[in-house]
Protein backbone atom coordinates (compact mmCIF):
# COMPACT_ATOMS: atom_id res chain seq x y z
CA UNK A 1 0.00 0.00 0.00
CA UNK A 2 2.71 2.45 1.39
CA UNK A 3 4.67 1.73 -1.91
CA UNK A 4 1.50 1.98 -4.30
CA UNK A 5 0.87 5.53 -2.38
CA UNK A 6 4.64 6.24 -3.04
CA UNK A 7 4.52 5.22 -6.67
CA UNK A 8 1.61 7.52 -7.43
CA UNK A 9 3.04 10.33 -5.43
CA UNK A 10 6.39 9.88 -7.45
CA UNK A 11 4.42 10.17 -11.14
CA UNK A 12 1.94 12.82 -9.69
CA UNK A 13 5.43 14.50 -8.79
CA UNK A 14 6.98 14.07 -12.22
CA UNK A 15 4.24 15.23 -14.28
CA UNK A 16 3.95 18.31 -11.50
CA UNK A 17 7.99 19.05 -12.64
CA UNK A 18 7.87 18.36 -16.01
CA UNK A 19 4.84 20.98 -17.02
CA UNK A 20 5.04 23.66 -14.27
CA UNK A 21 9.35 23.46 -13.62
CA UNK A 22 11.25 21.65 -15.97
CA UNK A 23 11.51 24.22 -18.58
CA UNK A 24 11.68 20.96 -21.38
CA UNK A 25 9.79 22.34 -24.46
CA UNK A 26 8.11 19.40 -24.83
CA UNK A 27 5.88 19.79 -21.66
CA UNK A 28 6.00 23.44 -22.18
CA UNK A 29 4.61 24.73 -25.86
CA UNK A 30 5.37 28.26 -24.68
CA UNK A 31 8.29 29.58 -26.82
CA UNK A 32 11.66 31.58 -25.98
CA UNK A 33 11.03 35.04 -26.68
CA UNK A 34 14.72 35.91 -28.64
CA UNK A 35 15.59 39.20 -29.39
CA UNK A 36 14.41 41.19 -32.02
CA UNK A 37 11.24 39.33 -31.99
CA UNK A 38 8.72 41.90 -30.44
CA UNK A 39 10.16 43.55 -33.39
CA UNK A 40 9.89 41.74 -35.77
CA UNK A 41 6.24 40.69 -35.04
CA UNK A 42 4.98 44.20 -35.33
CA UNK A 43 7.29 44.68 -38.52
CA UNK A 44 5.55 41.76 -40.17
CA UNK A 45 2.02 42.24 -38.35
CA UNK A 46 2.09 39.05 -36.63
CA UNK A 47 -0.87 40.05 -34.89
CA UNK A 48 -3.45 39.67 -37.27
CA UNK A 49 -3.05 36.03 -36.54
CA UNK A 50 -4.09 36.57 -32.36
CA UNK A 51 -1.59 38.19 -29.93
CA UNK A 52 -0.89 34.27 -28.93
CA UNK A 53 -2.21 31.07 -30.09
CA UNK A 54 -0.85 27.76 -32.06
CA UNK A 55 -0.33 29.50 -35.22
CA UNK A 56 1.78 32.28 -33.43
CA UNK A 57 3.69 30.42 -31.22
CA UNK A 58 4.73 28.37 -34.28
CA UNK A 59 5.65 31.38 -36.53
CA UNK A 60 7.59 32.25 -33.51
CA UNK A 61 9.75 29.02 -33.19
CA UNK A 62 9.82 29.55 -37.14
CA UNK A 63 11.69 33.05 -36.06
CA UNK A 64 14.06 31.35 -33.66
CA UNK A 65 14.89 28.71 -36.06
CA UNK A 66 15.28 31.24 -38.79
CA UNK A 67 17.70 33.79 -36.50
CA UNK A 68 18.48 31.67 -34.30
CA UNK A 69 19.10 28.46 -36.42
CA UNK A 70 22.73 26.93 -34.34
CA UNK A 71 20.82 27.36 -30.82
CA UNK A 72 17.11 26.32 -31.77
CA UNK A 73 18.12 23.16 -34.39
CA UNK A 74 21.02 21.39 -32.72
CA UNK A 75 19.77 18.46 -34.03
CA UNK A 76 20.51 19.52 -37.83
CA UNK A 77 23.20 21.73 -37.80
CA UNK A 78 27.25 21.73 -36.69
CA UNK A 79 27.22 25.19 -36.17
CA UNK A 80 27.98 26.78 -33.25
CA UNK A 81 27.43 30.60 -31.58
CA UNK A 82 31.27 31.11 -32.69
CA UNK A 83 30.64 30.39 -36.59
CA UNK A 84 30.15 32.83 -38.81
CA UNK A 85 27.58 31.86 -41.02
CA UNK A 86 25.43 29.89 -38.49
CA UNK A 87 21.57 30.94 -38.89
CA UNK A 88 19.73 30.82 -42.05
CA UNK A 89 19.13 34.86 -41.98
CA UNK A 90 23.20 34.93 -42.69
CA UNK A 91 22.29 34.58 -45.85
CA UNK A 92 18.32 35.00 -46.39
CA UNK A 93 15.99 37.73 -45.36
CA UNK A 94 12.51 37.23 -44.21
CA UNK A 95 11.28 38.72 -46.99
CA UNK A 96 13.34 36.24 -49.61
CA UNK A 97 11.90 33.76 -47.58
CA UNK A 98 8.26 34.50 -48.23
CA UNK A 99 9.05 34.91 -52.11
CA UNK A 100 10.67 31.65 -51.65
CA UNK A 101 7.60 30.04 -50.50
CA UNK A 102 4.83 31.34 -52.82
CA UNK A 103 7.75 30.41 -55.69
CA UNK A 104 7.93 27.03 -54.12
CA UNK A 105 7.01 23.48 -55.69
CA UNK A 106 8.37 23.93 -59.09
CA UNK A 107 10.28 22.18 -61.64
CA UNK A 108 14.25 22.56 -60.47
CA UNK A 109 16.39 21.83 -63.42
CA UNK A 110 19.43 21.53 -60.93
CA UNK A 111 17.52 18.75 -59.56
CA UNK A 112 15.95 17.15 -62.21
CA UNK A 113 12.52 17.50 -60.19
CA UNK A 114 9.68 19.62 -58.52
CA UNK A 115 11.00 20.63 -54.73
CA UNK A 116 8.95 21.92 -52.49
CA UNK A 117 9.29 24.65 -49.91
CA UNK A 118 10.25 21.60 -47.54
CA UNK A 119 12.55 19.98 -49.64
CA UNK A 120 14.47 23.66 -49.27
CA UNK A 121 14.65 24.05 -46.12
CA UNK A 122 15.83 20.60 -45.56
CA UNK A 123 18.24 21.19 -48.54
CA UNK A 124 19.86 23.94 -46.08
CA UNK A 125 19.64 22.07 -42.82
CA UNK A 126 22.15 19.45 -45.19
CA UNK A 127 24.67 21.93 -46.98
CA UNK A 128 24.57 25.35 -45.78
CA UNK A 129 24.65 25.18 -42.16
CA UNK A 130 26.47 21.65 -42.29
CA UNK A 131 24.30 19.24 -41.01
CA UNK A 132 21.55 16.72 -41.18
CA UNK A 133 18.49 16.49 -42.76
CA UNK A 134 14.83 16.49 -40.43
CA UNK A 135 11.80 14.66 -41.46
CA UNK A 136 8.87 17.07 -43.57
CA UNK A 137 6.37 17.05 -40.91
CA UNK A 138 9.49 18.29 -37.93
CA UNK A 139 8.85 21.19 -36.36
CA UNK A 140 12.19 22.61 -37.64
CA UNK A 141 10.81 22.44 -41.32
CA UNK A 142 6.98 22.90 -40.49
CA UNK A 143 7.37 26.25 -38.71
CA UNK A 144 9.89 27.72 -40.89
CA UNK A 145 6.92 27.50 -43.71
CA UNK A 146 4.80 28.53 -40.97
CA UNK A 147 7.04 32.32 -40.64
CA UNK A 148 7.19 31.86 -44.45
CA UNK A 149 3.70 31.90 -44.31
CA UNK A 150 3.44 34.76 -42.14
CA UNK A 151 5.41 37.11 -43.65
CA UNK A 152 4.14 36.58 -46.98
CA UNK A 153 0.36 37.64 -45.58
CA UNK A 154 1.89 40.62 -44.29
CA UNK A 155 3.28 41.56 -48.02
CA UNK A 156 0.27 40.42 -49.28
CA UNK A 157 1.74 37.89 -52.04
CA UNK A 158 0.25 35.29 -54.03
CA UNK A 159 1.29 32.68 -55.65
CA UNK A 160 3.89 33.25 -58.22
CA UNK A 161 4.52 36.79 -56.99
CA UNK A 162 8.21 38.28 -58.51
CA UNK A 163 10.25 39.40 -56.31
CA UNK A 164 11.66 42.43 -57.67
CA UNK A 165 15.30 44.22 -57.27
CA UNK A 166 14.96 47.35 -55.02
CA UNK B 1 26.72 -32.61 -51.37
CA UNK B 2 23.02 -32.28 -50.72
CA UNK B 3 23.13 -30.66 -47.58
CA UNK B 4 25.26 -28.06 -49.31
CA UNK B 5 22.79 -27.50 -52.12
CA UNK B 6 19.87 -27.16 -49.23
CA UNK B 7 21.97 -24.95 -47.80
CA UNK B 8 22.69 -22.73 -50.88
CA UNK B 9 19.01 -22.45 -51.81
CA UNK B 10 18.10 -21.70 -48.49
CA UNK B 11 20.27 -18.79 -48.84
CA UNK B 12 19.67 -17.90 -52.48
CA UNK B 13 15.85 -18.18 -52.33
CA UNK B 14 15.02 -15.52 -50.22
CA UNK B 15 18.28 -13.32 -51.67
CA UNK B 16 16.80 -13.92 -55.18
CA UNK B 17 13.40 -12.64 -53.45
CA UNK B 18 14.76 -9.74 -51.83
CA UNK B 19 16.16 -9.00 -55.61
CA UNK B 20 12.93 -8.84 -57.62
CA UNK B 21 11.19 -6.84 -55.18
CA UNK B 22 14.27 -4.59 -55.43
CA UNK B 23 14.14 -4.39 -59.15
CA UNK B 24 9.99 -4.56 -59.16
CA UNK B 25 10.35 -1.36 -57.50
CA UNK B 26 13.07 0.26 -59.45
CA UNK B 27 10.93 -0.66 -62.52
CA UNK B 28 7.67 0.97 -60.82
CA UNK B 29 9.53 3.91 -60.42
CA UNK B 30 10.95 4.01 -63.81
CA UNK B 31 7.81 3.78 -65.19
CA UNK B 32 6.65 6.54 -62.63
CA UNK B 33 8.94 9.01 -63.88
CA UNK B 34 8.20 8.49 -67.55
CA UNK B 35 5.00 8.86 -67.06
CA UNK B 36 5.76 12.51 -65.60
CA UNK B 37 7.40 13.71 -68.44
CA UNK B 38 4.65 12.24 -70.77
CA UNK B 39 1.83 14.78 -71.89
CA UNK B 40 -0.93 14.73 -70.05
CA UNK B 41 -4.64 13.82 -71.42
CA UNK B 42 -6.93 16.01 -69.54
CA UNK B 43 -10.35 15.78 -69.17
CA UNK B 44 -13.50 17.78 -70.47
CA UNK B 45 -14.03 19.50 -67.36
CA UNK B 46 -10.23 20.61 -67.08
CA UNK B 47 -9.83 21.15 -70.73
CA UNK B 48 -12.29 24.18 -69.83
CA UNK B 49 -11.44 25.04 -66.59
CA UNK B 50 -7.30 25.52 -67.72
CA UNK B 51 -7.88 26.73 -70.97
CA UNK B 52 -10.03 29.87 -68.77
CA UNK B 53 -7.01 30.54 -67.27
CA UNK B 54 -4.51 30.51 -69.83
CA UNK B 55 -2.11 27.23 -68.19
CA UNK B 56 0.53 27.44 -70.48
CA UNK B 57 4.41 26.87 -70.00
CA UNK B 58 6.47 30.07 -69.82
CA UNK B 59 8.60 32.71 -68.31
CA UNK B 60 5.80 34.88 -67.00
CA UNK B 61 1.90 34.29 -66.52
CA UNK B 62 -0.87 36.46 -66.37
CA UNK B 63 -4.34 35.49 -65.67
CA UNK B 64 -7.50 36.20 -68.35
CA UNK B 65 -9.36 36.11 -65.00
CA UNK B 66 -7.92 39.07 -63.16
CA UNK B 67 -7.12 40.97 -66.38
CA UNK B 68 -11.06 40.77 -67.13
CA UNK B 69 -12.07 40.96 -63.31
CA UNK B 70 -9.78 44.32 -62.28
CA UNK B 71 -8.64 45.67 -66.07
CA UNK B 72 -5.01 45.03 -64.81
CA UNK B 73 -2.44 42.61 -65.90
CA UNK B 74 -0.62 40.73 -62.87
CA UNK B 75 2.83 39.06 -63.72
CA UNK B 76 3.50 35.80 -61.76
CA UNK B 77 6.60 33.70 -62.48
CA UNK B 78 5.48 31.34 -65.36
CA UNK B 79 5.13 27.61 -65.48
CA UNK B 80 7.69 25.33 -66.66
CA UNK B 81 6.68 22.23 -68.74
CA UNK B 82 6.90 19.72 -65.82
CA UNK B 83 4.95 22.13 -63.69
CA UNK B 84 2.33 22.29 -66.23
CA UNK B 85 2.00 18.57 -66.49
CA UNK B 86 1.79 18.73 -62.29
CA UNK B 87 -1.36 21.07 -62.71
CA UNK B 88 -2.91 18.81 -65.60
CA UNK B 89 -2.36 15.87 -63.67
CA UNK B 90 -3.62 17.42 -60.44
CA UNK B 91 -6.68 19.10 -62.22
CA UNK B 92 -7.53 15.54 -63.76
CA UNK B 93 -7.40 13.97 -60.10
CA UNK B 94 -9.89 16.13 -58.84
CA UNK B 95 -12.13 15.92 -61.70
CA UNK B 96 -12.14 12.17 -62.04
CA UNK B 97 -10.55 10.85 -58.75
CA UNK B 98 -11.09 7.49 -59.72
CA UNK B 99 -10.05 7.33 -63.53
CA UNK B 100 -13.29 6.51 -64.93
CA UNK B 101 -12.51 8.99 -68.01
CA UNK B 102 -8.79 7.43 -67.36
CA UNK B 103 -7.06 4.73 -70.33
CA UNK B 104 -4.96 3.66 -66.85
CA UNK B 105 -6.31 4.88 -64.24
CA UNK B 106 -3.66 3.41 -61.71
CA UNK B 107 -0.73 5.57 -63.82
CA UNK B 108 -3.40 8.61 -65.19
CA UNK B 109 -4.56 9.24 -61.70
CA UNK B 110 -1.40 8.09 -59.68
CA UNK B 111 -3.19 4.80 -58.63
CA UNK B 112 -5.52 7.68 -56.31
CA UNK B 113 -8.39 4.54 -56.15
CA UNK B 114 -6.10 2.31 -53.89
CA UNK B 115 -6.74 5.32 -51.13
CA UNK B 116 -10.47 5.05 -51.75
CA UNK B 117 -12.68 1.73 -50.38
CA UNK B 118 -15.59 2.60 -52.57
CA UNK B 119 -16.42 3.60 -55.66
CA UNK B 120 -17.98 6.67 -55.91
CA UNK B 121 -15.43 9.22 -53.98
CA UNK B 122 -14.39 12.04 -56.03
CA UNK B 123 -12.62 15.12 -55.11
CA UNK B 124 -15.05 17.34 -57.29
CA UNK B 125 -17.89 16.19 -55.38
CA UNK B 126 -17.46 18.14 -52.69
CA UNK B 127 -15.03 20.72 -53.68
CA UNK B 128 -17.32 22.07 -56.36
CA UNK B 129 -16.82 22.51 -60.19
CA UNK B 130 -13.07 21.24 -59.70
CA UNK B 131 -12.32 23.55 -56.72
CA UNK B 132 -13.75 26.28 -58.06
CA UNK B 133 -17.04 27.14 -58.30
CA UNK B 134 -18.46 30.42 -60.21
CA UNK B 135 -21.25 31.69 -61.74
CA UNK B 136 -22.00 33.18 -65.21
CA UNK B 137 -20.51 36.11 -64.72
CA UNK B 138 -17.52 34.68 -62.90
CA UNK B 139 -17.90 35.48 -59.04
CA UNK B 140 -16.71 32.86 -56.90
CA UNK B 141 -19.33 31.32 -54.81
CA UNK B 142 -20.08 31.53 -51.12
CA UNK B 143 -18.44 28.12 -49.06
CA UNK B 144 -17.94 25.98 -51.93
CA UNK B 145 -15.19 24.56 -50.59
CA UNK B 146 -12.52 26.75 -53.33
CA UNK B 147 -9.43 24.60 -53.43
CA UNK B 148 -7.72 27.92 -54.00
CA UNK B 149 -8.97 29.72 -51.15
CA UNK B 150 -7.83 26.81 -48.95
CA UNK B 151 -4.39 26.88 -49.99
CA UNK B 152 -4.00 30.22 -49.26
CA UNK B 153 -5.35 29.90 -45.58
CA UNK B 154 -3.79 26.81 -44.82
CA UNK B 155 -1.47 25.31 -42.03
CA UNK B 156 -3.59 26.65 -39.36
CA UNK B 157 -4.62 25.13 -36.20
CA UNK B 158 -7.11 22.71 -37.06
CA UNK B 159 -9.67 22.05 -33.31
CA UNK B 160 -10.22 18.28 -34.68
CA UNK B 161 -6.94 17.39 -34.94
CA UNK B 162 -5.32 19.47 -32.64
CA UNK B 163 -2.94 20.20 -35.20
CA UNK B 164 -1.26 22.93 -37.01
CA UNK B 165 -2.55 21.07 -40.29
CA UNK B 166 -0.73 21.66 -43.51
CA UNK B 167 -2.45 21.59 -46.65
CA UNK B 168 -0.53 18.35 -47.40
CA UNK B 169 -1.77 16.32 -44.23
CA UNK B 170 -5.73 17.75 -44.78
CA UNK B 171 -5.45 16.28 -48.57
CA UNK B 172 -4.49 12.53 -46.47
CA UNK B 173 -8.01 13.45 -44.01
CA UNK B 174 -9.96 13.87 -47.14
CA UNK B 175 -8.90 10.45 -48.30
CA UNK B 176 -8.78 8.61 -44.77
CA UNK B 177 -12.62 9.96 -43.81
CA UNK B 178 -14.24 11.54 -47.32
CA UNK B 179 -13.32 8.98 -49.12
CA UNK B 180 -13.47 6.45 -46.15
CA UNK B 181 -9.92 4.86 -47.32
CA UNK B 182 -6.22 5.08 -46.24
CA UNK B 183 -3.27 7.98 -46.42
CA UNK B 184 -1.17 8.78 -49.10
CA UNK B 185 2.44 9.47 -48.52
CA UNK B 186 3.10 13.32 -48.04
CA UNK B 187 5.43 13.04 -50.84
CA UNK B 188 3.27 11.05 -53.06
CA UNK B 189 2.66 12.03 -56.60
CA UNK B 190 -0.99 12.26 -56.06
CA UNK B 191 -0.65 14.68 -52.94
CA UNK B 192 1.94 16.68 -54.87
CA UNK B 193 0.31 17.41 -57.86
CA UNK B 194 -3.45 18.11 -56.68
CA UNK B 195 -1.23 20.43 -54.29
CA UNK B 196 0.02 21.84 -57.75
CA UNK B 197 -3.21 22.43 -58.98
CA UNK B 198 -4.56 23.88 -55.61
CA UNK B 199 -1.64 26.92 -55.81
CA UNK B 200 -2.40 27.59 -59.94
CA UNK B 201 -5.53 28.52 -58.95
CA UNK B 202 -4.97 30.51 -55.96
CA UNK B 203 -1.98 32.66 -58.72
CA UNK B 204 -4.96 32.57 -61.44
CA UNK B 205 -7.46 34.30 -58.91
CA UNK B 206 -4.58 36.01 -57.31
CA UNK B 207 -5.65 34.93 -53.78
CA UNK B 208 -3.33 36.60 -51.44
CA UNK B 209 -1.26 33.98 -48.60
CA UNK B 210 -3.20 34.54 -45.47
CA UNK B 211 -6.33 35.90 -46.17
CA UNK B 212 -9.49 34.67 -45.68
CA UNK B 213 -11.97 34.44 -49.10
CA UNK B 214 -15.56 33.17 -48.47
CA UNK B 215 -15.60 30.59 -50.62
CA UNK B 216 -12.98 28.88 -48.27
CA UNK B 217 -14.54 25.35 -46.74
CA UNK B 218 -17.65 25.75 -46.05
CA UNK B 219 -20.34 27.94 -44.74
CA UNK B 220 -21.77 26.42 -41.99
CA UNK B 221 -24.99 26.61 -40.33
CA UNK B 222 -25.43 26.89 -36.31
CA UNK B 223 -28.64 25.48 -34.78
CA UNK B 224 -28.71 29.73 -33.53
CA UNK B 225 -29.05 29.92 -37.30
CA UNK B 226 -32.52 28.87 -37.92
CA UNK B 227 -35.73 29.05 -36.24
CA UNK B 228 -34.74 26.81 -33.48
CA UNK B 229 -37.65 24.28 -34.11
CA UNK B 230 -35.02 21.39 -33.59
CA UNK B 231 -33.57 19.45 -36.11
CA UNK B 232 -36.04 16.44 -37.22
CA UNK B 233 -35.07 13.47 -39.52
CA UNK B 234 -38.31 12.74 -40.01
CA UNK B 235 -39.23 16.24 -41.77
CA UNK B 236 -35.58 15.64 -43.13
CA UNK B 237 -36.57 12.25 -44.24
CA UNK B 238 -39.33 13.71 -46.62
CA UNK B 239 -37.11 16.88 -47.83
CA UNK B 240 -34.91 14.27 -49.02
CA UNK B 241 -37.58 12.31 -50.77
CA UNK B 242 -38.23 15.66 -52.86
CA UNK B 243 -35.08 17.47 -52.99
CA UNK B 244 -32.32 14.83 -53.36
CA UNK B 245 -33.61 11.18 -54.00
CA UNK B 246 -34.21 12.14 -57.94
CA UNK B 247 -29.95 11.85 -58.19
CA UNK B 248 -28.49 10.44 -54.85
CA UNK B 249 -31.75 7.17 -54.92
CA UNK B 250 -33.97 6.05 -52.28
CA UNK B 251 -32.07 4.59 -49.67
CA UNK B 252 -29.19 7.48 -50.69
CA UNK B 253 -26.22 5.03 -51.94
CA UNK B 254 -26.20 7.06 -55.12
CA UNK B 255 -26.88 6.13 -58.66
CA UNK B 256 -24.75 4.81 -61.71
CA UNK B 257 -26.22 4.93 -64.98
CA UNK B 258 -24.93 3.11 -67.86
CA UNK B 259 -21.77 2.41 -66.43
CA UNK B 260 -21.43 6.12 -65.14
CA UNK B 261 -21.89 7.98 -62.09
CA UNK B 262 -25.02 10.26 -61.78
CA UNK B 263 -25.10 11.52 -58.26
CA UNK B 264 -22.43 10.10 -55.58
CA UNK B 265 -23.50 7.90 -52.64
CA UNK B 266 -24.57 9.83 -49.47
CA UNK B 267 -24.93 6.70 -47.46
CA UNK B 268 -23.74 3.11 -47.69
CA UNK B 269 -20.57 1.30 -48.29
CA UNK B 270 -19.64 3.97 -50.75
CA UNK B 271 -20.23 7.15 -48.81
CA UNK B 272 -18.05 9.04 -46.43
CA UNK B 273 -17.55 7.50 -43.03
CA UNK B 274 -18.62 8.20 -39.82
CA UNK B 275 -16.00 10.09 -38.45
CA UNK B 276 -16.03 12.54 -41.69
CA UNK B 277 -16.73 15.99 -40.65
CA UNK B 278 -19.73 15.30 -43.06
CA UNK B 279 -21.41 13.65 -40.59
CA UNK B 280 -23.71 15.44 -38.54
CA UNK B 281 -23.06 13.49 -35.46
CA UNK B 282 -19.69 14.22 -35.18
CA UNK B 283 -19.94 18.00 -36.47
CA UNK B 284 -23.74 19.40 -37.05
CA UNK B 285 -22.56 22.54 -38.97
CA UNK B 286 -20.68 20.95 -42.24
CA UNK B 287 -23.15 18.68 -44.09
CA UNK B 288 -25.85 21.03 -43.78
CA UNK B 289 -23.94 24.16 -44.34
CA UNK B 290 -22.67 22.47 -47.87
CA UNK B 291 -26.04 21.18 -48.19
CA UNK B 292 -27.41 25.06 -48.43
CA UNK B 293 -24.86 26.27 -50.55
CA UNK B 294 -24.29 23.39 -52.95
CA UNK B 295 -27.49 21.61 -53.66
CA UNK B 296 -28.94 21.03 -55.33
CA UNK B 297 -27.50 21.73 -58.67
CA UNK B 298 -29.28 24.61 -60.42
CA UNK B 299 -31.27 25.42 -57.24
CA UNK B 300 -28.29 26.28 -55.17
CA UNK B 301 -28.80 28.68 -51.76
CA UNK B 302 -32.95 27.43 -51.97
CA UNK B 303 -32.92 25.70 -48.64
CA UNK B 304 -33.36 27.16 -45.52
CA UNK B 305 -31.27 26.70 -42.75
CA UNK B 306 -33.33 24.68 -40.83
CA UNK B 307 -34.24 22.68 -44.19
CA UNK B 308 -30.31 21.67 -44.69
CA UNK B 309 -29.69 20.82 -41.01
CA UNK B 310 -33.09 18.22 -41.45
CA UNK B 311 -31.81 16.64 -44.42
CA UNK B 312 -28.09 16.57 -42.70
CA UNK B 313 -29.14 14.97 -40.02
CA UNK B 314 -31.62 12.80 -41.65
CA UNK B 315 -28.79 11.16 -44.55
CA UNK B 316 -26.55 10.99 -41.28
CA UNK B 317 -28.89 8.79 -39.66
CA UNK B 318 -28.28 6.25 -42.84
CA UNK B 319 -25.47 3.83 -42.52
CA UNK B 320 -22.05 4.44 -43.62
CA UNK B 321 -18.85 2.83 -43.33
CA UNK B 322 -17.16 3.27 -39.20
CA UNK B 323 -14.22 5.90 -38.80
CA UNK B 324 -10.67 4.38 -38.88
CA UNK B 325 -10.65 5.38 -35.10
CA UNK B 326 -14.03 4.15 -33.95
CA UNK B 327 -13.02 0.27 -33.59
CA UNK B 328 -14.24 -3.17 -34.52
CA UNK B 329 -17.16 -3.49 -32.68
CA UNK B 330 -18.85 -0.11 -34.39
CA UNK B 331 -17.20 -1.09 -37.62
CA UNK B 332 -19.22 -4.39 -37.61
CA UNK B 333 -22.57 -2.91 -36.32
CA UNK B 334 -22.52 0.12 -39.80
CA UNK B 335 -21.17 -3.24 -42.17
CA UNK B 336 -24.15 -5.21 -40.97
CA UNK B 337 -26.15 -2.38 -41.28
CA UNK B 338 -24.78 -1.69 -44.35
CA UNK B 339 -25.90 -5.08 -45.66
CA UNK B 340 -29.32 -5.66 -44.17
CA UNK B 341 -31.07 -2.47 -44.13
CA UNK B 342 -31.22 -1.69 -47.50
CA UNK B 343 -32.87 -4.93 -49.02
CA UNK B 344 -35.40 -4.98 -45.73
CA UNK B 345 -36.04 -1.08 -46.64
CA UNK B 346 -36.32 -1.51 -50.03
CA UNK B 347 -38.90 -4.05 -49.18
CA UNK B 348 -40.95 -1.91 -46.69
CA UNK B 349 -40.16 1.45 -48.36
CA UNK B 350 -41.24 1.00 -52.11
CA UNK B 351 -45.15 1.30 -52.07
CA UNK B 352 -44.68 3.79 -48.64
CA UNK B 353 -42.30 6.55 -50.82
CA UNK B 354 -44.45 6.12 -53.70
CA UNK B 355 -46.77 7.75 -51.19
CA UNK B 356 -45.11 10.08 -49.78
CA UNK B 357 -43.38 11.77 -53.30
CA UNK B 358 -46.73 11.86 -54.46
CA UNK B 359 -47.73 14.15 -51.53
CA UNK B 360 -47.26 17.52 -52.16
CA UNK B 361 -44.14 18.80 -50.09
CA UNK B 362 -45.64 21.38 -47.16
CA UNK B 363 -42.29 22.89 -45.99
CA UNK B 364 -42.83 25.89 -48.68
CA UNK B 365 -40.76 24.36 -51.49
CA UNK B 366 -42.00 22.89 -54.40
CA UNK B 367 -40.90 19.18 -55.12
CA UNK B 368 -38.22 18.57 -57.69
CA UNK B 369 -39.89 18.21 -61.11
CA UNK B 370 -40.60 14.57 -62.25
CA UNK B 371 -38.49 14.97 -65.66
CA UNK B 372 -35.37 15.66 -63.37
CA UNK B 373 -34.20 12.33 -63.17
CA UNK B 374 -35.37 11.52 -66.60
CA UNK B 375 -32.76 14.35 -68.37
CA UNK B 376 -30.44 12.73 -66.08
CA UNK B 377 -30.34 9.53 -67.09
CA UNK B 378 -30.73 11.38 -70.82
CA UNK B 379 -27.02 12.51 -69.90
CA UNK B 380 -28.24 15.83 -70.16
Amino acid sequence: MNRTLAALAAIIGFLLWAHLASGVPVFDSQVESEPGWERFRVEYGINYFGEDGQFVRAVQNGYNLFFHTHKYATRFTRKRAGDGVNSCSGCHTAKELAYSFVNSDRFDPKFGRRLSFEDRVRWCYAASVDGFVPTVYDPAVRDVRLLARAVAHHLQLSEGALQHKD
Amino acid sequence: MLKLVGRLAALAVPLLSLGGLYFYALHKHEQREEFRHAAVTLTPNCIAKLGRYALTAGNEYESPYMLKRTGMRIALRGYSDEDVRAIERGCNIVDDTQGRLAQDPDLERWNARRFIRGAHANCDHCHRDLGDKQDAAGNRQKGTLHLGASWVMADMYDRFTGLLLPYELRQMQCYINASNGYKPNIADDVIRDVTAYTRFLSAALDMKIGNHYEEQGIDEINASETMKQGDDYIRGELLYKHKCQHCHGQQAIGQEVNGQLVAPALAGPNAWNSQSRNNFYFVSTVLAGFICRNMPPGQENSLDNQQCRDIAFYISNLPRPAGDKQGPLVAVQQQLLMRVMPPLLRLTESSASKKASERPLELGHAPLENGAKARLEDGE
